[in-house]
C-alpha cells in the first residue's frame, strides 16, 4: 500500500500518450496517487504517514512536529521539498520542520527518495522527501467533489476535523482544504500526564488552475499553517505561535511532437515565523524570547524529454533565504538592562542548481538510471562579528560548489528484480552547522556554535536491492552503504563557556575525518487467503565515526508486521511494531541505552453508505498493552504516549 | 475575458498573500540595539574658552563635557583680536585636582598635546579621578609656545560623574603599597563581537602628588556577565591587555551578548608578581551571581 522511495520505475516515465491529450492535472504526476494514510490508521498526520516508511525514522521533541530521519540522517542531510519548493523552518531547535507546515488532507503523496537519486531539488547526502500537493485534474466528470474527516483520540483528548473541496470544469480548477486539530496533554503508558505534550494545529490551502491552451495551464497556490500554544515536553520552552504561508504560480506547458514533453516552470514565496515561549514554564531561572523568521524566494522550472527508450528530467533550481533568530534573557531584576544576541544573525543562503537524471532503457529487462546536478551555495552572515567570536576572521561570504552524480543499473528476471548503484555528493553546511551562535541543544545539553569555515560534506555511497514477487507473495531487501567524509558533528570545545543555563557546555560544529553508515530493510507481504494480507519490515542501521564509535540517533533493530482482514464491508487490521535493545549507542553524544520495546495496535472499519456519500467510520487502539516506553531517537527520554484509542469518521463527496 | 479572470485570481491571491506574511512580532532593531545605553556623543563642542594674553583659547571634549574617567580634549588657541590662527609651536595640559584641604594633585594626562594639521587644533587626553563637588575642584593649566614665548593661562571645569560604564575606572592600593588607578579608554561602544580594549595604567607619585604612566605592567582579563542567570557566562578568545608604543595598555574583549559584564583583572608587574586582582572561579553556575575579582571594572551596554 505504501511504496515510497526507490520508485525510480514511475519517476522516469511521467508523460503518457493520454495526458498530453487531455492535460488531465496541472502536475503530472506517473506515481499512482496513494492515500495519505497507513497501515492502522486512515486518518493521520503527516508525521504518523511518514513514519510508517522503512527508511524514514523520527527525532521525537512533543507529540507535535517531528523532525524527520532519511537513512538515518538529521534533517540538514536532506532536502525537504513541497511540490520542489524549498521551505526552512525557523527555528533553531527544529521544532519547526517542514513537514510540520503541512496538513495529511492537501498532500497527495510524499515522495522519497534516497542518496544521490534525490538530488533533482538540491544538493543532499540522505536523500530527498517531496511533500506532494493535491492537485485535481481538469474537466472531471463530477463537478464538484470532498471529503471531511472527523475524529477522536482519547488519549491526549485530540480532536480533529479536516476538510477538502474540489471544483473541476474543462477550463478552471479550484482545490481547496481546511484543518483544525486540537490535543491536549498526553499519558504515558504508566498512565502519567506528560505535561506541556497539548498543541492546536490550524492548515489551509488553496489551489487555482487555469487552462490557457489545450496544452498549457497556470496554476496559484497558497498554504496556511498556524500552530499556537504547542508544548514540548523535552525542551525547556514551549511554542507560543508558527504560522507560514508558502505560496507559489506556476506555468504548464506540454508538446504533442518531439522530444520535450513537457516544461514545468514555478516561481515561489514562503514565509514561516516561529515565536517560542517559556512562561509557561515558571520553573525556569531565566525568562528567554526567542523568536526566528525565515523567508525563501525561489525559482524551479523543469524539462521532461523522452525518446523510444530515453527519457529524462532536467531540473533548474534557484532560492534565496534569509534565516534570523534572536535570543533576548531578560535579568531576575526586569527594570535592568536585559541581553541580546542572534542565534542567527541575519543569514542568507542563496543557492541555485541544475539537475539532470535520466533513464535509459537498455533492453526489455534492464534498465540504466543516471544523473547528475551541479550546485552553487552562496552564504552571507550580515552581522558576521557574531560568527568572529569563535572563529575570528572568518568570512562574511562563502561559496560552494556542491556537485552530484548517480548511476544504477536495474535488472528484472522474472519474478527477481535487482538494482545496483553508486552515488557521490557534496552538501553544504547548514545555517545552525555553518552559523549558529549558541543554539542550545537540550538533548545533549550543550550550547551549539556554527564554524563558517566547515568543508563541504562529501558522501559516497552504494545500494543494491533485491526481490522476488509472485502473485501471493513479495520479499525484498535493501541495502545502502555511506562513507561521508567531513562529516559535520559538534565536538565539545574548549574554549568559551554555556550561555543557557540549562546547558552544561559549548559545542562547536566540527569535521569528522569521515563517518559511516549502513542501513538495511528486508520486507514481506504475503496474501494468506483473499482479503488476508501479511506485511513486514525489518529495518538494520549501523552508523560509526572515524574512530569506530557509534554515531548519534542511529535506529536500532526494528520491526513492523501487520495483517489486514477484509470483508465485505469490514476491514479490520493489526499491527506490531518495536525496536530491540539499543546495543550501538553513543554517550558521547548525549545518548544512553534506551530499552527494547514492543507496541500493539488494532483497529476497525465499517464502509456504509448515507444517501449518496460514501462514509467509513474507524475505531481502533494503539498500543494497546499500555506499555511505557520511550524510543532512542526521543529526546531527553520523554515517555511516548500510551494506549490510545481513536475514532474517526470519513465521508467522500 | 480570460487574462481579466487571471488578473482577478492574481489579485487577490496577492492581497490574501500580503494580508497573512505581516509579522506578528517585530524584528529587534539591531542597530537601535548596541546604542540603547549609550548616548551617542561623537563630536566634539566647546567645553569653556578663555582668554589670555591676547590669544582665545578654546577647550573641546566630546559633547562639551568632561566626564569622570578618560576623556579626549582639544585645545584651539587664536588671536583674540581677529580669531585667525595663530603659529603655536607646543601645547601642554596639565589638570589639577584641589580637594578641600587645598591638596593639588595631578590627574593621569598626556602633557604635551599633539597637533593636527588638518583640524589646526592640539588633542590629548585626560584622566579625571573624581567627579566635581563641594569638595573637589579641577582646573586645566594650558602652557603654549608661541614665537618662541611660552604663555600660561588656568581655567576651571567641572567634571560630570561617568554616564558611560564604558568609561569607568577604578582605583585602588597594590601589594606593593603603591597607589594605582585603571581607566578604560575603548571601545566606547562596544559590540557583540571581537572588542578592541584599551586602557590606561597610572600609579599615583605620592611626593610629587602626580599620576604616572605604569610601564611594563601586564592587566589579565577575564569577562563574565554577573548576572545570576547567566551563570557565570564568560566568553572565548580574549587577550590580556599588553603595554604598546602610545603607553596604554592594549588587548581584547569578546562580547558574546548584550548586556552587564564585569571585566576582571589581574594586575602583574615586570617580574612577574601579582599587584592587585584575584582569579575568579571558571565554572558554570547557573543561579549564582558571579564572584568577581578584587579588581574590575562593570561596564554595559
Amino acid at each position: 500500500m505504501l511504496s515510497l522511495g526507490w520508485n525510480v520505475h514511475g519517476q522516469n516515465n511521467p508523460v503518457t500518450r493520454d495526458t498530453t491529450r487531455r492535460l488531465a492535472e496541472v502536475t503530472v504526476n506517473a506515481a499512482a496517487k496513494k492515500r495519505i494514510e497507513n497501515d492502522l490508521k486512515m486518518t493521520v498526520s503527516v508525521d504518523e504517514y511518514l513514519a510508517s516508511a522503512s527508511n524514514i525514522s523520527f527525532i521525537k521533541r512533543g507529540a507535535y512536529a517531528w523532525e524527520p530521519l532519511l537513512n538515518n540522517m538529521s534533517s540538514e542531510r536532506s532536502t525537504i521539498t513541497i511540490d520542489g519548493m524549498h521551505v526552512f523552518g525557523a527555528c533553531t531547535d527544529k521544532m519547526d520542520p517542514i513537514t510540520s507546515y503541512v496538513e495529511s488532507n492537501n498532500l497527495a503523496a510524499i515522495d522519497i527518495k534516497s542518496g544521490q537519486e534525490g538530488n533533482l531539488h538540491g544538493a543532499t547526502v540522505a536523500g530527498s522527501i517531496d511533500l506532494k500537493r493535491r492537485n485535481t485534474a481538469f474537466g472531471l466528470q463530477k463537478k464538484i467533489g470532498g471529503a471531511y474527516q472527523t475524529g477522536f483520540e482519547f488519549n491526549n483528548k485530540q480532536t480533529f476535523n479536516l476538510g477538502n473541496l474540489y471544483y473541476s470544469s474543462d477550463k478552471f480548477v479550484a482545490d481547496g482544504s481546511i484543518a483544525f486539530r486540537k490535543a491536549g496533554n498526553y499519558y504515558d503508558g504508566n498512565d502519567d500526564e506528560v505535561r506541556h505534550s497539548q498543541y492546536n494545529k490550524f492548515n489551509a490551502s488553496l489551489g487555482l488552475a487555469y487552462k490557457t491552451s489545450p496544452l498549457s495551464a497556470v496554476r496559484v497556490d497558497a498554504i496556511f499553517d498556524r500552530a499556537k500554544d504547542v508544548g514540548f515536553p523535552a525542551l525547556p520552552m514551549d511554542l507560543s505561535l508558527s504560522r507560514a504561508i508558502i505560496t507559489s504560480a506556476a506555468y504548464k506547458q506540454l508538446f504533442e511532437e518531439g522530444l520535450v514533453k513537457v516544461w514545468d516552470t514555478k516561481v515561489y514565496f514562503n514565509a514561516v515565523e516561529h515565536y517560542m515561549d517559556d512562561t509557561t514554564r515558571p520553573e525556569n531561572l531565566v525568562h528567554m524570547d526567542m523568536p526566528g523568521w525565515s523567508t525563501t524566494y525561489g525559482l524551479l522550472s523543469k524539462i521532461n524529454l523522452q525518446k523510444d527508450r530515453y527519457s529524462s528530467e532536467i531540473q533548474v533550481n534557484a532560492y534565496d533565504n534569509l534565516s534570523i533568530a534572536e535570543m533576548r534573557m531578560y535579568p531576575q531584576d526586569r527594570s535592568k538592562q536585559t541581553m541580546f544576541a542572534y542565534s542567527w544573525p541575519w543569514v542568507t543562503t542563496r543557492f541555485a542548481s541544475v539537475a539532470m537524471n535520466n533513464a535509459l532503457d537498455l533492453s526489455d529487462i534492464s534498465r540504466l538510471v543516471f544523473g547528475g546536478s551541479l550546485g552553487l551555495n552562496y552564504n552571507y552572515s550580515k552581522y558576521v562579528e557574531f560568527n568572529w567570536i569563535f572563529h575570528p576572521g572568518s568570512p562574511q561570504k562563502k561559496n560552494r560548489f556542491l556537485p552530484s552524480l548517480h548511476a544504477s543499473y536495474q535488472l528484472n528476471i522474472g519474478q527477481f528484480d535487482f538494482s545496483l548503484g553508486t552515488g557521490f555528493g557534496h552538501r553544504a553546511p547548514s545555517v545552525s552547522e555553518a552559523y549558529g551562535y549558541y543554539i542550545y541543544n537540550s538533548f545533549d545539553r550543550y550550547d551549539y556554535i556554527g564554524n563558517p569555515d566547515l568543508k563541504n560534506e562529501v558522501s559516497y555511497e552504494a545500494n543494491a536491492s533485491a526481490g522476488f514477487k509472485t502473485g501471493k507473495l513479495s520479499i525484498g531487501a535493501k541495502a545502502n552503504y555511506f562513507f561521508i567524509q567531513d562529516y559535520i558533528i559538534g565536538r565539545i570545545l574548549s574554549l568559551g563557556s554555556p550561555m543557557n543555563y540549562q546547558s552544561v557546555g559549548v559545542k562547536g560544529y566540527t569535521s569528522l575525518d569521515h563517518a559511516t553508515l549502513f542501513n538495511l530493510a528486508l520486507n514481506a507481504q504475503y496474501q494468506i487467503l483473499p482479503g488476508l494480507d501479511w506485511k513486514a519490515v525489518l529495518t538494520y542501521a549501523r552508523g560509526q565515526d572515524n574512530m569506530g564509535g557509534n554515531l548519534p540517533f542511529i535506529r536500532p533493530l526494528s520491526y513492523q508486521t501487520s495483517l489486514h482482514y477484509r470483508y465485505k464491508m469490514i476491514g479490520v487490521q493489526t499491527s506490531m511494531n518495536g525496536d530491540f535493545s539499543q546495543v550501538n549507542f553513543s554517550p558521547e553524544y548525549g545518548e544512553d541505552q534506551t530499552a527494547s520495546y514492543k507496541i500493539w495496535n488494532v483497529s476497525a472499519d465499517y464502509t456504509f453508505t448515507i444517501g449518496k456519500l460514501n462514509a467509513v467510520f474507524q475505531v481502533g487502539a494503539e498500543n494497546l498493552f499500555n506499555e511505557y516506553y520511550s524510543t532512542y531517537a526521543d529526546w531527553g527520554n520523554i515517555p511516548r504516549m500510551g494506549r490510545n484509542i481513536f475514532t474517526s469518521l470519513k465521508i467522500n463527496f | 475575458m480570460r487574462d481579466l479572470f487571471i488578473k482577478k485570481v492574481v489579485f487577490y491571491s496577492a492581497i490574501i498573500s500580503f494580508l497573512l506574511i505581516a509579522c506578528t512580532k517585530e524584528k529587534t532593531d539591531y542597530e537601535a540595539e548596541r546604542g540603547n545605553t549609550v548616548a551617542e556623543n561623537t563630536e566634539f563642542k566647546e567645553v569653556t574658552s578663555l582668554v589670555s594674553s591676547g590669544y582665545s583659547i578654546r577647550i573641546e571634549a566630546l559633547g562639551g563635557v568632561l566626564y569622570r574617567g578618560y576623556n579626549d580634549i582639544r585645545v584651539i588657541i587664536n588671536k583674540q583680536q581677529n580669531n585667525e590662527p595663530v603659529a603655536v609651536s607646543s601645547v601642554k595640559l596639565l589638570p589639577v585636582q584641589t580637594n578641600v584641604q587645598g591638596m593639588k594633585i595631578v590627574c593621569p594626562h598626556q602633557s604635551e598635546m599633539d597637533y593636527t594639521l588638518d583640524g589646526r587644533y592640539f588633542s590629548g587626553y585626560s584622566v579625571f579621578t573624581d567627579e566635581s563637588s563641594a569638595a573637589v575642584n579641577w582646573s586645566l593649566e594650558i602652557d603654549f609656545t608661541v614665537g618662541g614665548q611660552t604663555f600660561t593661562a588656568t581655567q576651571h571645569v567641572t567634571v560630570k560623574p561617568q554616564v558611560n560604564k564604558n568609561r569607568n575606572l577604578t582605583t585602588f592600593t597594590g601589594k606593593d603599597g603603591e597607589q594605582y588607578l585603571i581607566a578604560l579608554i575603548a571601545p566606547w561602544k562596544p559590540t557583540v563581537s571581537e572588542n578592541k580594549l584599551v586602557a590606561g595604567i597610572y600609579k599615583l607619585d605620592a611626593a610629587q602628588l602626580s599620576y604616572t604612566t605604569v610601564n611594563g605592567y601586564t592587566l589579565q582579563l577575564d569577562p563574565r556577565m554577573p548576572e545570576p542567570s547567566m551563570g557565570n557566562h564568560s566568553s572565548p578568545n580574549n587577550k590580556d591587555l599588553v603595554q604598546q608604543a602610545d603607553g596604554l595598555y592594549h588587548g581584547v574583549v569578546n562580547y558574546t551578548m548584550t548586556g552587564n559584564w564585569t571585566l576582571n583583572f589581574i594586575l602583574v608587574n615586570q617580574n612577574g608578581r601579582v599587584i592587585a586582582g584575584t582569579e575568579v572561579p571558571k565554572d558554570f553556575t547557573p543561579g549564582v551571581e558571579g564572584r568577581k575579582s578584587e579588581l574590575y571594572i562593570d561596564i554595559l551596554f
